[in-house]
């Protein structure tokens, strides 16, 4: 195990503000010099497609256009930027295996880099780790 | 105060602040003075929480109007 301080992130919903939460606390713990990990499950592991645009939750879908202008024009990153810092900045992804099978998720599916692991593999990380967060 | 390099991160959110920091200061030289001007009102609590957990030494934060000026030395 590296000296680093270690976080361990859990996702486990695909809304913007569910998206938006880890990637913001991943890329900031990895520019603290913590190893980042994060996992995500269930309707989590659509985050990791490479095609999804996260939308707001329920009945405010529709405004999901509106706040991505807003998130713009105050220079907050969006969620593909942060999620292609994130991978720069060497925080480790990964997608549970079982929600994979569950939903037909192919590997192809996601983006590169990531990691297709079980509960076991996460656990062994986050037992060792520092701070465990979970985003659900 | 005297600067290495000067880091303009004003009009940048958290986290881009502090990810655009680490960037800089990867491409800097141990015990070089890195000034960062930054506008997020998180930055002056932000900064030295990142300075805490790095390692790398915060000289002085000053407050110009809108501007937050921040003075890290790489370790």
């Amino acid at each position: 195990m590296s000296d680093k301080k270690r976080i361990v992130i859990i996702v486990s919903e695909k809304s913007l503000d569910k998206a938006m939460m880890p990637m913001m606390l991943a890329t900031t713990g990895a520019a603290l010099g913590a190893e980042v990990h994060v996992f995500f499950t269930f309707w989590g592991l659509d985050l990791l497609k490479k095609k999804i645009n996260p939308k707001l939750k329920g009945i405010m879908a529709p405004f999901t256009s509106i706040m991505n202008a807003m998130m713009k024009k105050k220079n907050i990153p969006g969620f593909h930027e942060l999620r292609k810092q994130a991978m720069e900045l060497g925080v480790k992804f990964y997608a549970c295996s079982t929600t994979m099978e569950l939903m037909g998720v192919k590997k192809e599916d996601l983006v590169d880099g990531c990691e297709v692991v079980g509960a076991s593999t996460f656990l062994n990380l986050a037992l060792e780790s520092d701070t465990a967060l979970f985003i659900g | 105060m005297k600067a290495d390099k000067t880091l303009d991160v004003r009009a940048f959110m958290c986290p881009m602040p502090i990810i655009k920091t680490k960037k800089a200061i990867e491409q800097m030289e141990p015990g070089q003075v890195l000034e960062i001007l930054a506008s997020d009102p998180g930055a002056k609590e932000d900064f030295p929480a990142w300075c805490k957990q790095t390692g790398h030494e915060l000289l002085e934060i000053i407050e110009e109007g809108d501007v937050i000026k921040i003075y890290i030395r790489k370790k």
